[in-house]
Parts: structure tokens; sequence; C-alpha cells
């Protein structure tokens, strides 16, 4: 028999959009480098004459 | 207004780290006194050669000063004066240079002497030469054609 009914239902999962763990990440990542590099730098300079 | 606790972390960490970097600038300009190499002395670059100390270049022991030694550099196309110095190992040296003509660089590779001479200006630099070695002299401010083989020389000995 022909079913006529709407059952078949999608499930979508949202994601939640406010998440912001990778952008978290991805400054650390550019801070952490800008620090290191800039120590490095600093570290020749009093090694240095 | 709402806002992120991740944007509140990474807010406080970049002002902090501003913080920081502005602080070392602050101490080493205002408490250590270091400025730039050409800063406010002047002369004129016509009559370097009778204008005290580049009338004698070189090295020469000086008494009563922050430092021990004056060495004296002259920059011209395309050579130093003088090509070759000896600094005794441990001193408290004040570079001093200038130009007669345009602009040279005064690179001693691999140390943290590197300025501009520009004509009419004197540029100065203080160190501790506590390294012996030959270092290099280079002019890395691009100075006509004989630009490259403009070099001289320090040799820090015990």
């Amino acid at each position: 028999m022909a079913q006529t009914q709407l059952k078949n239902k999608t499930h979508t999962e949202v994601e939640d959009g406010s998440s912001l763990k990778g952008t978290l990440a991805s400054v650390f990542f550019v801070g952490i480098f800008i620090v290191l590099t800039w120590v490095g730098v600093y570290f020749l300079y009093l090694d240095r004459f | 207004m709402h806002m992120h606790k991740f944007e509140k972390v990474w807010l406080i960490f970049g002002v902090a780290a501003l913080l920081v970097f502005l602080t070392v600038l602050g101490v080493s300009a205002f408490y250590l006194g270091n400025q730039p190499p050409s800063c406010l002395a002047t002369i004129d670059p016509e009559k370097v050669d009778t204008t005290a100390p580049f009338n004698e270049p070189g090295l020469k022991k000086v008494e009563g000063k922050d430092w021990d030694y004056e060495l004296v550099f002259v920059a011209q196309a395309f050579a130093y004066t003088p090509g070759e110095v000896e600094v005794p190992l441990g001193a408290k040296v004040k570079v001093i240079a200038t130009t007669k003509d345009v602009i040279h660089g005064f690179e001693v590779a691999g140390t943290n002497i590197n300025m501009m001479v520009e004509p009419g200006y004197i540029s100065e630099h203080v160190t501790v030469f506590d390294k012996p070695g030959e270092y290099l002299i280079l002019c890395n401010e691009y100075c006509g054609t004989g630009h490259h083989m403009m070099t001289s020389k320090i040799k820090v000995v015990e």
C-alpha cells in the first residue's frame, strides 16, 4: 500500500557554530611563534657584542 | 556586551605580550640609554679630514670616559680608513664613524655593530669586544660600482 505519510525523518547534525576551539588554537599557534622568534632574536642580540 | 571566553583569553595574551615588548624597549632606551647609532651628532662632510677625531682614524686610548678606547673610521667610496685594525680582547670601545661622500653601511659581520654612515652625521656604537677573532667590516648600503669591494677588518687579539 502506498504510504503517503511524511515520516522519513532527516536527521541533520547541527554543529555548534559558536565553538572557537580552532580559532583559539590558530591564534596561539601564531602567537607562540611570534614570541619564540622574538625571544630568539633578543638572546642572539645579548649574546653577540 | 557578550564576549566568548576564548576571545578574552587571546586578548589578554596579546595585550600582555605587547606590554612585555614595550617594557623591554622602554628599559633599553630610557634606563640603559640605548639610542640609534646616528643620534644628533653632526659634522661638515667636506671637512672630515681636518675635524677631530676623524683627522686621526684608528684606535685611540681615552681616559675618563665610560669606554677605554675610541675606534674611529672614515668611510668613502670605496674603502674604510683604517683598512685593518687590532683591538685588545675585552676592551670597551666606542666605534665612531662618518663618511666623506655618500651613504655607506658599517656592518661588522656577526656582531651587533651595524650602522648606516651618512654624510653630515656621526654614527656611534659602544660595545665590549669580548670574543677574539677576525671580524669583517662590510658596506651594506649600495654606494656605487665598487660597493662590493668595500671592506675593512677588525682583529680582536689577546
